[in-house]
């Protein structure tokens, strides 16, 4: 932390000093060709009219000077990209931290539990708790595992995927429910409405990670009972899905940030402090490699957070174009 | 003093993460404490507040307040409570945060079971042997210093301050074996009742903060002096 503050301070010292330079490079620039045109017009008025065609043009003189421009403007682009640079790096640091803390946390929760049925005589009903328990924890180191793998195939924009073509509404929904019993909500946690009625093409697992996250999310920033919505609404060439919870909402302010990688919310209310900044990207990345789109939205603070997301409505003219077999399933 | 004694220990547990509170909570009960579990930094205080405990196993990252946080207002109200921090970071600017605030141990997770009982138990042991040294001779005076190893503040000339437990405990230590060397090991044997191969640097630690309230010129001490190659020196 002391170090980056340090670098930064040192990198603002070096370009205002940069910026001075270049002022005063310039300003002799100027100065000298002020004085030799005035030494020049004087000479020249006095021995001879033919001289005066010969003083400096005022070409190189401005062309000095753009030069110069030139100079200082990449060295402002050189500094804005340092910046970003830094800021990235100040980011990326911080998401170190948190992958270790995600990635510690399990490990030992399942490290106490090995230990402790090691060491102990643990009646057989406490141990039957002690093994669901370690596995919510494997579980929950494969799904960060899979994340980050995920990051780093995004941007490669290698994607590896498995696309069928689903019922839209009714896939979905299994979808959700699944998260749902993953994160040991109850069913009645969640409602379900409207109607899509049409086909999506889609892959399941990646669509099941963006649930996954969104369900994560609510939960987390959640402080009263949880109570999550999905609206199901059919356009001419796109279904909408609509995810609404009751949680504590994002600031205005963040809205247009959450989606950044690594970006996280920091506020004194929020009861949960874990997480590593990706969820939302993932979500992002994956919906856009479905051709879809996904928007957050909030009233504010405290009122709940609504993520609509679009998928393109799946039409069997693409699929006779693009040659694929039939892979129609029904769920 | 027996284990028994230890048995009844209050411990104030505070950890987020449900899954290892837990594990925790199940392994602290079987070792015979009695312990109050808080989920968020907000119920930890509360608990404090309205509880006697006598440890507090303190995570670092948790909801409303963190873990230094809540040291510190531990260390405010009751400045002998043994706080044990149990965290993720590995950073040393953590670590010597929270030594800073006053946690007088710290243990990365994942831990060892055994290690984290070992020193629990340490912990308390110390606790309950400071507590009666202490009753028979509560003031402590040197060169222009007072402390007072009951409610641990102390004078330096008309500087007050405030120690923490364990900086406490190695001074009670130090001032016991006055002109003996007393070796890094001794103290974490002793003090931290742990085993020395663990952290020597932690005594090192302390030692550079006790010289910071207690000595004129910290980098010349002239009462805790450095014994070359052995350890430490507590001289009036």
């Amino acid at each position: 932390m002391l170090r980056r503050r340090h670098s930064f301070a040192y990198n603002l010292v070096i370009f205002i000093l940069a910026q001075l330079v270049w002022l005063a490079v310039l300003l002799l620039w100027i100065y000298w060709y002020v004085k030799n045109n005035i030494i020049f017009e004087q000479v020249g008025e006095n021995i001879s009219p033919q001289i005066v065609y010969d003083a400096p043009s005022v070409f190189p003189f401005v062309g000095g000077i753009v030069l110069l421009t030139g100079l200082s403007v990449s060295l402002v682009l050189i500094f804005r990209h340092l910046n970003i640079q830094i800021k990235l790096n100040a980011l990326y640091d911080n998401f170190i931290a948190n992958v270790t803390h995600e990635l510690k946390s399990p490990l030992s929760s399942i490290q106490l539990y090995l230990e402790t049925l090691n060491s102990r005589d643990v009646p057989d009903e406490k141990k039957k708790e002690f093994y669901i328990l370690m596995m919510r924890d494997a579980e929950r180191l494969k799904n960060l595992v899979n994340s980050i793998l995920e990051i780093a195939s995004m941007d490669k924009k290698k994607f590896n995927r498995d696309f069928e073509v689903y019922k839209a509404d009714e896939t979905i929904k299994k979808i959700v429910l699944e998260s749902a019993e993953q994160f040991q909500l109850k069913e009645s946690v969640i409602r379900f409405s409207g109607d899509a009625g049409c086909d999506i093409l889609l892959d399941r697992n990646s669509i099941k990670t963006v649930f996954d996250n969104l369900v994560d999310n609510s939960i987390k920033y959640s402080v009263s009972a949880l109570e999550i919505t999905i609206k199901f609404k059919r356009n001419t060439k796109k279904v909408e899905i609509e995810f609404s919870d009751n949680g504590i909402g994002i600031p205005h302010d963040e809205i247009k940030k959450i989606f950044q990688k690594f970006h996280r919310i920091y506020d004194k209310d929020i009861p949960n402090v874990k997480g590593t900044g990706l969820g939302l990207y993932v979500v992002r990345e994956i919906i856009k490699n479905h051709k879809g789109k996904v928007l957050a939205s909030s009233e504010g603070k405290g009122k709940g957070t609504k993520f609509k997301i679009e998928l393109p409505i799946y039409v069997e003219k693409k699929r006779s174009l693009k040659g694929n077999k039939k892979d129609f399933k029904n769920e | 003093m027996s284990d028994e004694q230890l048995d009844k220990s209050k411990i104030l547990l505070v950890e987020d993460e449900e899954n290892l509170a837990l594990g925790l909570e199940y392994n602290l009960t079987a070792e015979g404490y009695k312990v109050s579990l808080a989920k968020d930094g907000r119920e930890a205080i509360k608990y404090f507040d309205e509880n006697e405990f006598d440890l507090i196993v303190l995570d670092i990252m948790l909801p409303y307040f963190n873990g230094f946080e809540i040291a510190k207002h531990v260390r405010e109200k009751h400045p002998q409570m043994p706080i044990l921090m149990l965290t993720a970071r590995t950073q040393v600017e953590d670590r010597v945060k929270g030594l800073e605030l006053g946690a007088d141990d710290y243990l990365t997770k994942p831990f060892h079971l055994k290690e984290l009982l070992l020193r629990i138990k340490g912990m308390l042991k110390r606790k309950k042997w400071y507590q009666k040294v202490v009753i028979e001779n509560p003031i402590y005076k040197f060169g222009n210093s007072e402390i007072n190893f009951e409610n641990l503040k102390c004078l330096k000339g008309k500087k007050e301050f405030q120690l923490t437990s364990y900086e406490a405990m190695i001074m009670k230590y130090l001032i016991e074996n006055k002109d003996k060397v007393v070796t890094r090991k001794e103290l974490l044997e002793n003090v931290w009742n742990m085993n020395p191969e663990v952290e020597t640097r932690t005594v090192d630690n302390f030692i550079v903060r006790l010289r910071k309230h207690f000595e004129d010129d910290p980098s010349n001490p002239k009462y805790i002096v450095s014994v070359r190659s052995a350890g430490y020196m507590f001289q009036v």
